[in-house]
């Protein structure tokens, strides 16, 4: 995720080249119009283009490519847009459109926001920890494990950067401990950033791309095709193991010197009712998010559930809700809308049938798509590739010309996207880890592509047979 | 990218140069002037400002030849773009009504008395920063070489956060 340099005004060489690109991408339908595409699908197809250079050159900021393409789509392919449909041509209806920016995937997000930004609030991840790192005891091996399992647990719940933040300021004092030439310093240092990525994959809510998989989802099938805990049925035996992976991969690089280290995190839980309101929201919500099957109501609708608890209780204020992340609630909705119009537009059968997808065994088709996210994820922001790329691989199993089922294609594709941490770039907190001055790029770059080739090879492998198990998948 | 200026002002040349010494910790992040009157400070601000450059702090003495370090602060304190800059006054001979001055219209952060002691000076210097920064600046990553990162991540988690 490059820091863009919009905001400060003046844009990079690289946001040059993708607006004029974006530009020519746009233009480009209308003056060489594609012969198979209807006239909605060719003005989808601009939209798409400049979609792409635009989150791929960070030309504005992620969050506003999705507003623009939401009002892009209104203006070009709804009922109420500047063109009128050709007979035979149904326009999509423009509140569908809008929609995506309340799509009941947003809601279960927003109830995850609530639930984070008031476990930093209250300071429930620190005080956490701290109960939670205590029988890990003192040796290096024991802490790096304890720092990286609870890194991943909260970062189910919370944004991988914000855990990351969080983690690296408990590791920072134990890396100050350590003598310069220890080089269990990076071994620290990353395991946070690492973690932190695995764990997003826990949970519907631990990392948009898993929203943005799951809004395309319910969009093209209807309905909610994977509950919050058959989510994590599934994916949680993943995030053990790649966290084992990437635990012996630290170790075995970085071995530690030290024989002890201290970990000092004084720390006291809040007692105020405020606070015990929170707990107890926050704890009820976890609970029915996992037992849905008991009680039958969705996890989107329980999503909602802590935003009118802690709102009504005044434990959220008016600063409270402003702080909450609203842009990425609109970068999630900016990929639904996209993947909304492409469908609509029938932009994607025409995709589709450019390249012989029929040739590949499902198998090879769910790698590929998988590493295709890996690898535009290493450079791009997890979430933009999932918005680009998540509708084209649904679209592609929904078109039933590989033998490959629609939610397969979404979820690997959103996972694929978390196993990128091979760059400074790949994530926001890769770029945290590196700019402790405590991880070198080598490093940085030699773990995380290790820890992306075998955890790629392992989920291609046993991804599907797992998801199968817990009963997402058709046998 | 905008560069971030530390500003020190003293007349004594030698003066000026341990301060320099002894804020080179800091630097690469943010590049440190030295200036031996008011107006040689004046004219490093007006060129920062026409570089889009920021002043993040300024280390002033009192006594200076011509126009006094309290009254260079205050006149920074009223240009609402030099509001944020953090103001610290390193002297010996300022008096306290001088001093009052200077609380009450400089906005002053911190009063150092000479002589300094080195690790005091970084000390100071290094919470002003922070407090800069984490004030004005959306990325807090450059600086976490050369600041308590600590304080740099406490402030990055109460933030909205990028999108994953």
């Amino acid at each position: 995720m490059p820091h863009s340099a919009t905001g400060s005004g003046r844009l990079s060489w690289g946001q040059w080249a993708g607006l004029v690109l974006g530009l020519v991408g746009f233009a480009f339908p209308f003056v060489a119009p594609v012969a198979d595409l209807s006239p909605s699908g060719n003005r989808m197809l601009a939209i798409f283009l400049l979609a792409v250079a635009l989150w791929v050159a960070e030309v504005v900021p992620l969050h506003a490519t999705s507003v623009l393409i939401i009002l892009l789509e209104v203006l070009m392919i709804s009922d109420r847009g500047l063109f009128s449909p050709i007979a035979g041509e149904t326009a999509v209806k423009y509140p569908l459109l809008f929609s995506a920016l309340a799509d009941p995937v947003i809601i279960l997000f927003l109830g995850g926001f609530f639930l984070a930004d008031g476990a930093t609030k209250f300071r429930l991840d620190r005080n956490l920890a701290r109960v939670i790192l205590k029988p890990f005891g003192n040796r290096p091996a024991m802490i790096l494990l304890g720092l990286m399992l609870i890194t991943a647990v909260f970062s189910m719940f919370m944004s991988n950067t914000a855990t990351t933040a969080t983690f690296m300021a408990v590791v920072m004092p134990v890396i100050a401990q350590l003598p310069k030439e220890d080089r269990f310093r990076t071994a620290l240092a990353l395991s946070i950033p690492i973690a932190a990525n695995i764990g997003g994959i826990g949970t519907p809510i631990g990392t948009p791309p898993n929203a943005i998989a799951l809004g395309a989802l319910s969009k093209s099938l209807g309905g909610t095709p994977i509950t919050f805990g058959q989510w994590m049925l599934g994916a949680m035996p993943f995030v053990l193991v790649f966290l084992a992976l990437a635990y012996c991969l630290l170790i075995g690089l970085f071995k530690p010197v030290s024989e002890r280290i201290e970990l000092n995190m004084a720390s006291t839980f809040d007692r105020r009712p405020k606070a015990i309101i929170f707990y107890v929201t926050f704890g009820v919500t976890v609970l029915l998010w996992m037992t849905e099957n008991l009680h039958g109501i969705n996890s989107n609708i329980v999503g909602f559930v802590p935003v009118v608890v802690l709102t009504c209780t005044g434990v959220f204020g008016v600063d409270d809700i402003q702080k909450l992340e609203w842009h990425v609630l609109w970068l999630v909705a900016g990929g639904i809308a996209l993947g909304t119009g492409i469908a609509a537009t029938g932009m994607d059968r025409w995709f589709i049938s450019l390249f012989p997808w029929g040739k590949m065994g499902p198998f090879v088709l769910v790698a590929v798509l998988t590493m295709t996210a890996l690898l535009m994820s290493t450079f791009l922001s997890n979430s933009a590739t999932c918005n680009l790329i998540a509708p084209i691989g649904i679209s592609l199993a929904m078109s039933g010309v590989v033998k490959v089922s629609p939610v397969e294609a979404g979820v690997f594709i959103a996972i694929g996207t978390s196993l990128a941490m091979a760059l400074p770039i790949s994530t926001p907190p890769n770029a945290i880890a590196f700019a402790t001055g405590q991880v070198r790029v080598k490093d940085m770059a030699v773990v995380g592509a290790i820890f992306g080739v075998v955890s790629w090879g392992l989920f291609v492998w046993l991804g599907p047979w797992v998801w199968q198990a817990v009963g997402v998948l058709p046998k | 990218m905008s560069k971030l200026i530390i500003l020190c002002v003293e007349d004594e040349r030698d003066v000026l140069d341990a301060l320099v010494r002894d804020l080179r910790p800091f630097e690469g992040p943010f590049s440190i002037e030295a200036t031996e009157s008011v107006d040689e400070a004046r004219r490093v601000v007006a060129a920062a400002q026409s570089r889009h450059d920021h002043v993040a702090l300024v280390l002033a003495d009192h006594i200076l030849p011509g126009i006094t370090g309290v009254q260079f602060l205050i006149e920074l304190q009223r240009q609402p773009h030099y509001a944020a800059t953090r103001k610290v006054l390193v002297t010996a001979q300022a008096g306290h009504m001088e001093t009052i001055r200077a609380i009450n219209e400089a906005s002053l952060n911190h009063y150092i008395a000479k002589p300094w002691q080195v690790e005091e000076l970084q000390t100071i210097v290094r919470r002003q920063l922070e407090g800069y920064v984490v004030e004005t600046q959306k990325n807090l990553l450059p600086f976490m070489q050369v600041l308590d990162s600590q304080t740099l991540l406490e402030a990055m988690r109460t933030r909205p956060s990028p999108a994953d």
